[in-house]
């Protein structure tokens, strides 16, 4: 067969690759042939027969679907003759016998194909007067869509959307006939994680989207092109605007990324954004009162600018430090560590799950390599749960090309049930089972054959791992021509974590695939914030501070040097290294724990959208944008730096991070000579001009430059200059589909990749005793979850504990109990779940629960916990 | 003897404009006592608006923005919301629930009727607009629903 195919459509000659379906050739010939049920990115189908053209051959003309029909050599097809258009227009006759005019009211309307087509190609008068056919509207297929069954023609993009996507059947056809209706199976509501593109591709107002439903008519909407701020996928979105309120979010095609899919997160978690509870205004605590009142932005950062830089003045820079949070914008999170390394003078800036996790810096070689890839090697990360649009990418790979997974994770994933291998491991074992592998993997490449293997299974028998699957896991990776190694910050934590990634670094290399190994953060922009430098012990650009040379690079551009000794850590920080603190964006005292330790600080800077536990406990609260009120950039996984414009108008007194962070490094500079730590602090004024202070740098020393960014443009152009693989990422340059730095420019020192300080193997918990697994759940209790719209707030589950059947059964517990779980950092009463997909000897407690109960037993902190069920 | 027939045209001029003055003479006047008495006007006439009810009392307004879609003048905002299906507020799913006219950019055209689905947007007979304050211009849901004089025009056409 040849590769290119030449025909004839309305008298012109395309020429396409062969297997190209007629309607996509016509389209690339210009030329529009109408449909409804064909997607470009479905299978085809033929159910609306809205496509019919003219196929001209040797015995006449024959109608036919041009959606179906794939080209041929020497075709002839017309698309406009007599027939075509009568055919057209009977068939919009009856797919409009039963559909409701109730146009007015339904929120496809303005962007409707059914509208645009009828006015097209329609008949323009009825012949019918008899009454419709009544059927369900307002149906609900699930929390978060309505389904209108009347206005439903039948096309079946959503039913093939989720088999061939999501390869979730959760709708289907019903009945026969005029009475043929899409529904779903009984007591089995649509739940896949990205169900909220049915909306999407609907070719008419079925399906409607409840949390925006009738907020908004299309043809009304300032529509901004912007990225999603939930996962680090960085799916690329669009934000619909009305009267300055953000009233929906749809998906915008990105092929390198999101293709033209988002999860229901991205989609429908958008409340926040302008929630009535934002914080409108900066407060101050009050000095007599202890509370926090209203104040302007002068007096709260004056407050800033004294309280912190007394601090500095009497222990020195080191007692004050800055957490943020990894879904701040790369602007926020550059300017936040300049200020600290710069201003203050100390490396003490971190982000939640930032140094503690041994995160790999260049992230997804591409997350288009997920398609070519033939096995796909998933650690102690959950896709479905963690970055839906990644599964969907996985389950495609796995569905259409044959692709394998390989899981290690402690809990039996849903993309365990797909070819490949799924290793059960006990939390703080990945190391071990992993050096295992990689071990048996060398074996097998040199002394092919039984031996190796019996060595392997001889070793470390009370292991839980590994078992009847290995010898075939250790095929499966042989086998492997492009694999891709992807782990989370679940197994990445502490020392063990440490172990972990380098126990999988040297699988990868064994195989001879170093370069696939990939870490996804959970933060949205977690790869932007550590190319920024958000780290104690690393300056922008992933140089270590001990790096005389870039030290002395940034002091040229900052005016300042960061000093040189590694800071300290989040969790330092917390646990009473510092006097002052600046949280930017990050509720860290919704653990009780925290909260208690955030008390004993002298001085606490929040900067944040809410009233966050967090907020209530600062001296200042300075009121933050969201991503869709502000400039910014963002990294995705993938390192695709990626364009977040202003969708809407800010709320209230609120501004953007780097604006805030802007004003405050003014003040600081102008205050009494803090923009100087020459030794002597000269008594200048706080308004000398700008010519007068300039003499004075001159005279003493290095001083910090005037900070001047009048726009997050200017602040990428700074970036640029700071990190080196950023200095192509303009503004303009980044576009709409985003830029990705290379991997290669980034030369990663594998400074201790190849050895590992062996942890001792989690033995298997006593009786009556349980290892803590707390993997994330999609729909968990974050701060975004708690101010979103109630019909995603209710989807917040109840906070629970999940043990394998077998397990309750020999504990004798009931499902639907209240159980107190008790571990060294803490106790908990939650209600106790039968979960098959949860290995023996473990529970699962999600992370992030109303509560926060997994947190609360010391999950999140790479070592494993045994918790005591009573 | 053209001079003569043209006199004669002339004078019957005269007299029919005089006949006009006269008949105007005898008519008696015409001002009317404006506060005090009301003026007729006439049934197409356009002033405030009004939003109309179904005899059962439910709103016909259902939403659908296309008023303010058709307003040239961008006088009309309308926020819709979804019924309580126990108390409704309209038929159907959809209502409005803001529905403001600014009559300082209302050039009383028309068009929000022409668009309305429902008829329930009508430009009613009531021209006695002037108010104290700005504030006064923007009439509510709540002032459109509830007029001086309700329902007096359903236009035919």
């Amino acid at each position: 067969m040849p590769d290119q195919v030449t025909l004839t459509i309305d008298d012109v000659k395309v020429t396409v690759p062969a297997g190209t379906l007629v309607v996509d050739a016509a389209k690339a010939a210009g030329i529009d042939i109408p449909v409804f049920c064909s997607h470009p990115k479905l299978d085809p189908l033929g159910a609306c027969r809205m496509c019919l053209v003219e196929f001209v051959g040797s015995r006449g003309s024959r109608l036919d679907t041009a959606c179906t029909v794939r080209v041929a050599e020497g075709m002839a097809v017309r698309t406009n003759t007599e027939q075509v258009k009568a055919v057209r227009e009977a068939n919009l006759g009856f797919i409009l016998i039963n559909h409701p005019l109730d146009c007015p009211i339904c929120d496809k309307g303005g962007e409707c194909p059914l509208q645009d087509q009828t006015m097209a190609y329609g008949p323009g008068v009825s012949q019918f007067v008899e009454p419709k056919r009544h059927k369900n509207k307002r149906y609900p297929i699930s929390d978060l869509i309505l389904l209108d069954q009347e206005r439903c023609i039948l096309c079946w993009r959503c039913i093939r959307y989720l088999e061939e996507w999501e390869d979730k059947p959760q709708l289907g056809l019903f009945e026969r006939g005029g009475e043929t209706m899409i529904d779903t199976f009984p007591g089995q509501p649509v739940d896949a994680k990205t169900s909220g593109s049915i909306i999407d591709i609907c070719p008419v107002g079925a399906l409607t989207n409840r949390v925006a439903r009738f907020r908004y008519r299309p043809w009304e909407l300032k529509k901004t092109p912007s990225v999603c701020n939930h996962c680090p996928v960085g799916c690329n979105l669009r934000l619909d605007e009305r009267v300055h309120a953000l009233r929906r979010i749809v998906a915008r095609e990105n092929m390198a990324v999101n293709d033209e899919w988002i999860c229901d997160k991205g989609r429908f978690v958008h409340q926040f954004v302008d929630h009535p509870e934002r914080l409108k205004k900066p407060l101050v605590r009050d000095a007599q009162r202890g509370t926090l009142r209203e104040a302007t932005w002068d007096e709260a950062l004056d407050r800033v600018v004294e309280k912190l830089g007394a601090l500095v003045e009497a222990n020195g820079p080191n007692t004050v430090g800055g957490i943020a949070s990894p879904r701040v914008s790369n602007e926020a999170a550059y300017l936040f560590q300049k200020f600290f390394r710069a201003l203050v003078g100390t490396n003490n800036v971190d982000f939640a799950g930032g140094s503690a996790v041994r995160a790999w810096p260049t992230g997804l070689s591409a997350i288009t390599d997920i398609a070519r890839s033939d096995l796909i090697v998933l650690v102690g990360f959950d896709p479905s749960e963690a970055a839906p649009l990644l599964a969907v990418h996985i389950k495609r790979v796995v569905l259409r090309k044959g692709a394998k997974l390989l899981i290690i994770h402690p809990r039996r994933i849903e993309l365990a049930k797909y070819p490949g291998a799924y290793l059960p491991v006990l939390p703080g074992n990945e190391a071990a089972l992993l050096g295992e592998l990689a071990a048996a993997v060398q074996a097998s490449k040199g002394v092919r054959g039984q031996e190796a293997r019996g060595k392997q299974a001889a070793r470390n028998p009370q292991s839980p791992g590994p078992g009847p699957q290995y010898p075939d896991v250790v095929a499966l990776l042989a086998a492997a021509k492009s694999p891709l190694f992807i782990y989370g910050p679940d197994v990445a934590r502490g020392e063990r974590g440490r172990a972990t990634v380098a126990a999988l670094l040297n699988l990868a290399t064994a195989l001879g695939q170093g370069d696939k190994l990939a870490y996804i953060g959970a933060g949205a922009n977690e790869q932007g914030v550590r190319d920024m430098g958000l780290l104690p012990d690393t300056l922008p650009g992933y140089a270590p501070v001990s790096d005389a040379a870039v030290r002395e690079r940034l002091g040229k551009l900052w005016g300042l040097q960061p000093p040189a000794e590694a800071g300290q850590t989040c969790a330092r920080m917390i646990g009473g290294g510092v006097k002052g603190l600046f949280v930017m964006g990050d509720n860290l005292a919704a653990l009780p724990a925290v909260a208690e330790a955030l008390r004993k600080l002298d001085f606490l800077v929040v900067q944040d959208l809410f009233l966050t536990e967090t907020a209530q406990l600062a001296d200042v609260v300075l009121p933050a944008c969201s991503f869709a009120e502000a400039d910014g950039t963002y990294t995705n996984l993938e390192r695709r730096v990626q364009r977040g414009p202003q969708g809407i108008r800010a709320v209230g007194e609120s501004k953007a991070d780097w604006a805030i962070l802007t004003a405050l490094a003014e003040k600081w500079l102008a205050a009494e000579g803090r923009g100087d730590r020459s030794g002597v602090a000269p008594a200048a004024a706080p308004e000398l001009p700008d010519w007068k202070r300039k003499k004075r740098k001159a005279k003493t020393g290095p001083a910090a430059k005037p900070w001047n960014y009048p726009t997050a443009q200017s602040v990428l152009e700074e970036i640029g200059k700071a990190v080196p693989f950023y200095a192509t990422m303009r503004w303009e340059a980044l576009g709409e589909g985003g830029l990705q730095w290379s991997a290669r420019d980034l030369r990663v020192g594998v400074r201790d990749s190849g050895l590992s300080n062996t942890q001792s193997p989690t033995s298997n918990p006593r009786p009556g005793e349980f290892l803590l697994v707390s993997s994330p759940l999609f729909w968990d209790a974050s701060l975004f979850m708690q101010y979103a719209a109630d019909q995603v707030r209710q989807l917040i589950p109840a906070p629970f504990v999940a043990l394998n059947p077998a397990d309750l059964a020999t504990a004798k517990l009931a499902e639907g109990s209240q159980m107190t779980l008790t571990s060294p950092h803490g106790s908990v009463i939650l209600t106790l779940k039968a979960d098959a997909s949860v290995q023996p000897g473990t529970v699962w407690i999600p992370a992030t629960l109303p509560g926060l109960p997994a947190e609360t037993l010391g999950g999140g902190r790479g070592e494993p916990i045994s918790v005591v069920v009573r | 003897m053209a001079n003569v027939s043209t006199v004669f045209r002339e004078i019957g001029a005269v007299v029919q404009a005089m006949g006009v003055t006269l008949r105007a003479l005898l008519a008696g006047p015409l001002t009317v006592q404006y506060p005090e008495q009301p003026i007729a006007v006439y049934p197409r006439f356009r002033a405030r608006h009004e939003l109309r009810r179904y005899e059962n009392g439910l709103e016909r307004c259902i939403g659908c923005m296309l008023c303010e879609a058709a307003c040239p003048t961008g006088a009309i905002h309308v926020e819709a919301a979804e019924n309580d299906p126990a108390h409704p507020v309209s038929p159907g799913e959809r209502y409005a629930k803001v529905y403001e006219v600014n009559l300082m950019r209302c050039v009383f055209c028309g068009d929000c009727e022409t668009a309305c689905p429902v008829e329930a947007i009508v430009l009613g007979h009531d021209f006695e607009l002037a108010v104290y304050d700005r504030d006064g211009f923007l009439l509510t849901k709540e002032q459109l629903l509830n007029p001086k004089v309700p329902n007096v025009v359903v236009r035919a056409e």
